[in-house]
């Protein structure tokens, strides 16, 4: 009895998960076959892009010669074969390898964007639990200012750091990742880096923090309106742990689902900012492949974007699991 | 737990304190270094094969790559070539090379060298030149090489001489696909800087001074561009030496210690007319438009007056051959309304024009458009709209993303566009290629009209016209036709200004005519030699 009650167990595991498994390799091959065809549903073509309004001036049998020459020739068939042989192609702009590129782009991209969400929701979980568990003058003050800055475009907020602290007092660079060619040493380099990326981690960080506070309040509001929470205090436990152990965790689901899709989002998100800033990332890449219709990048990174998505989705799950438990039992 | 949270905002603070306190942040490189800013950054590998086509890639790769003589405010300059001389009876141009002049990695700069740049440029076509004339090139002796021409070809010194990047023999010779070629003796040349790097992620480029060069050691060490959305700030700051500034900023800079420069009217804003259309295919309706459209009031209302009004024989005002003679069209309603009613266009009710029945409508496209390496979003066309719809023809005014406006201009896909161009300053050359499709046919700038084969025939000869006063007559004449078909309306000239630190002792300017076929960029090398 003991036996057969494990059996139906794996194979209700063993079917929800197939079934869950199946589901993601054809969201991932959907994925694939948008990937291959949405850029090529774009107007125009490397040649037109790079050529039409171009200093060095072509006539039509050299246009026509430069088309066949940069023609796209590969089919849907030869770019599975090529994906799954770990070949993404070379960009047409470059001639470099995609995968080249786009990691070589992609560390700003982490290290900015990650940096302000990651901040974000920290932050902004924690004032939001707070707020929601003071309530008072502060809280309402602090709901109005998060109000205003979720409503204050990141372009505003940009400019406007940049007019302060870049033109007026001069404190912070205008421009860049870091300073080009400075020959610093590690140390130095990063503080260096540290240092250009503060405006525009800013704008980023109040971009990302209302959000985040607001759900965290409104969901803490409920939670703290449930009945389990005056068990918690009838036991006698610490207010710390009240409001952490038992409120805050169960506020914390929507905040992390919130982050899972942003962070989708985040790898060509941050084009506003980067380009405020001259900042190096992902967005700059994804927009430049895209004005000279370099297909084989654009793919690429519209292919890695989307694959994070799903696989932030499954991480998603995961967390799910580890955060309620509720999740963890019907699985 | 309190006074832990104090600990680390303590910490915080003195960190973020530490962190100012060290600033601003200067490079740690002890010698002379320049930097210079650019919104765009990126502009490809500096050699021939892989920079962008567009004047900011040919600059950069000009800093390593020197071609036979250049350009400076003077006109053409020595450059690998000490002299140089055209022999109309069989018509060659014969070039005295500077036997000072060396690769970067040492090896002597010779005739053959010269001759073999031709060669392989005949089977790796490089688009900035055309070499098709070119019958042969032979070098005589170590330091002296001859252009055999086919025809006679007039753009030759502005084309080929002061363009064409010459390539070490010794290099290239092995190369099958220069456009993949990444070694990096693919960034061996003879200019007055070597190669450092170039980080397509940041946009950023670094050349060190050629100390051996053959005009003399370059002022600075090391050159760099970085990118930067924000010149006036990076100028300010002191993060960039020299930039392309926007004209309401050159008092703000100016104010500030910096020298501002400005460019002649070397970049033409048109609007480009789908003549093959009815009935934009009538010159009378052209002229009409032209009649409509008041330049002054685009440049007041587009550019706060940082514009001069454009002749309409597309050269530019500045040029030496340009013909102060060519038909004006000064805004005139009531001309415009008398030449739509002559093509039988009635109003109706609403006051817009009709024809049979049909309302008169024109579709305008408009897109950013790039000038000097500076993306330029339109703010024209709303103007131009106003304009057209006040003597009573219907506009939809359509905001594209470049490439498909780009698209349908090149399949006759439109009615009107807004486009533009530099070059008008450079070699007359540039009339042909903006209006023949033989010679622009892959430019969406090319107004592509070849209906005239009088203005065909006269463009033709004064390619092959070597004697400079011919050349001039028949450059006028192609002028006054273009002004009077007006296959595309040329609107304004934008002012062009850059912003330079002057205690880097670097005179920037910009190139009379523009550097090589007519680039207007204020970045001349030889503003860095000494």
């Amino acid at each position: 009895m003991k036996m057969e009650g494990k059996e139906l167990r794996i194979k209700t595991f063993l079917s929800h998960n197939t079934r869950r498994i199946m589901t993601y390799l054809i969201a991932a091959f959907l994925l694939i076959l948008l990937g291959y065809y949405l850029p090529r549903v774009l107007p125009g073509d490397y040649v037109t892009a790079m050529y039409s309004q171009s200093q060095a001036i072509i006539t039509e049998e050299e246009e026509a010669w430069l088309k066949a020459e940069y023609a796209d020739k590969e089919s849907f068939c030869e770019y599975i074969i090529a994906l799954v042989t770990l070949d993404w192609g070379y960009s047409l702009v470059f001639s470099e390898p995609v995968s080249d590129l786009i990691f070589s782009a992609l560390p700003w991209t982490l290290f900015l964007l990650g940096s302000a969400h990651l901040l974000a929701m920290i932050i902004g979980f924690i004032a939001g639990v707070e707020a929601a568990w003071r309530r008072g003058p502060l809280e309402k003050l602090s709901v109005g200012l998060m109000t205003f800055l979720e409503g204050a475009p990141e372009i505003a907020t940009g400019i406007l750091l940049l007019f302060i602290f870049a033109l007026v007092l001069g404190w912070f660079p205008a421009a860049g990742g870091e300073t080009a060619y400075a020959g610093y040493g590690m140390f130095r380099w990063g503080l260096d880096v540290l240092y250009h990326t503060i405006l525009p981690f800013i704008t980023l960080f109040f971009a990302y923090l209302p959000g985040n506070f607001l759900l965290a309040r409104g969901s803490m509001i409920v939670i703290l309106k449930s009945p389990f929470l005056k068990t918690a205090y009838a036991k006698g436990l610490p207010s710390l742990r009240v409001r952490y152990g038992h409120g805050a965790r169960n506020a914390l689901l929507p905040v992390v689902t919130r982050f899972g899709l942003r962070f989708s989002f985040m790898l060509t998100g941050a084009l506003v900012v980067e380009t405020i800033f001259s900042y190096p990332g992902l967005g700059t890449l994804l927009f430049k492949s895209i004005a000279l219709r370099d297909l084989p990048l654009i793919q690429a990174i519209v292919l890695f974007s989307s694959l994070l998505v799903l696989t932030v989705n499954i991480a998603l799950e995961i967390c799910y699991r580890f955060l309620d438990p509720r999740v963890r039992n019907e699985t | 737990m309190i006074k832990d949270t104090r600990k680390i905002l303590l910490f915080l603070i003195s960190f973020l304190f530490l962190l100012i306190s060290c600033l601003p942040f200067h490079s740690a490189w002890g010698g002379e270094e320049l930097r210079i800013a650019d919104s765009a950054g990126d502009w490809g590998y500096p050699n021939p094969f892989r920079h962008y086509p567009r004047g900011p890639g040919y600059v950069r790769m000009s800093f390593i790559f020197d071609t036979l003589i250049w350009k400076n405010n003077n006109g053409f300059i020595p450059a690998l070539a000490e002299s140089w001389n055209y022999n109309p009876s069989d018509m060659t141009f014969t070039f005295h090379l500077n036997s000072n002049a060396k690769w970067h990695d040492g090896k002597p700069v010779t005739g053959e060298d010269v001759a073999f740049t031709v060669e392989y440029f005949r089977t790796h076509p490089y688009r900035f030149i055309k070499i098709a004339d070119i019958e042969d090139v032979q070098p005589e002796d170590g330091n002296t090489v001859v252009f055999r021409l086919s025809t006679p070809y007039a753009p030759f010194l502005s084309i080929i001489g002061a363009s064409m990047p010459i390539l070490p023999k010794h290099i290239w010779e092995t190369v099958e696909k220069p456009e993949v070629y990444d070694d990096p003796k693919a960034f061996v040349g003879s200019g007055p800087y070597l190669f450092g790097d170039f980080d397509k992620t940041k946009g950023t480029y670094l050349y060190r001074a050629f100390v051996d060069y053959y005009l003399g050691c370059p002022k600075v060490d090391r050159l760099i561009y970085i990118r930067s959305a924000n010149p006036l700030l990076s100028l300010t700051s002191g993060e960039a030496d020299l930039a392309n500034i926007r004209p309401e900023m050159a008092k703000h800079l100016a104010k500030k210690g910096m020298t501002v420069i400005s460019d002649e009217h070397g970049w033409v804003k048109k609007l480009m007319v789908n003549h093959k259309k009815w009935p934009l295919s009538e010159t009378r309706f052209r002229k009409a438009l032209a009649y409509a459209i008041n330049q002054s009031e685009i440049i007041e209302k587009s550019h706060r007056g940082f514009a001069s009004p454009a002749s309409y024989g597309l050269l530019s005002v500045d040029h030496e051959m340009y013909n102060p003679a060519v038909p004006t069209y000064p805004y005139n309603p009531a001309k415009s309304i008398q030449l739509l009613e002559s093509l039988g266009f009635t109003k109706n009710q609403s006051g817009m024009f009709q024809k049979n029945g049909k309302e008169l409508k024109l579709e305008l496209l408009c897109s950013t458009i790039t000038a000097a390496g500076e993306n330029v979003a339109d703010r024209d066309g709303e103007v131009i709209k106003n304009q057209l719809q006040h003597i009573g023809i219907e506009i939809e005014l359509i905001h594209m993303e470049r490439t498909t406006a780009d698209v349908h201009i090149k399949k006759w896909d439109f009615d009107l566009a807004l486009s533009g161009h530099g070059g008008i300053t450079g070699d007359p050359v540039i009339m042909n290629q903006m209006i023949l499709s033989s010679y622009g046919g892959g430019s969406v700038n090319s107004s592509r009209y070849d209906e005239n084969r009088q203005l065909n025939e006269i463009l033709e000869k004064s390619v092959s016209e070597m004697d400079h006063k011919k050349r001039t007559e028949l450059v006028y004449e192609a002028q006054m036709i273009y002004a009077t078909e007006l296959p595309s309306i040329a609107l304004y000239y934008p002012h062009a200004f850059s912003a330079y630190n002057p205690e880097k002792s670097v005179h920037w300017f910009y190139t009379k005519g523009g550097m090589a076929t007519g680039i207007p960029i204020s970045q001349n090398k030889t503003a860095l030699i000494r």
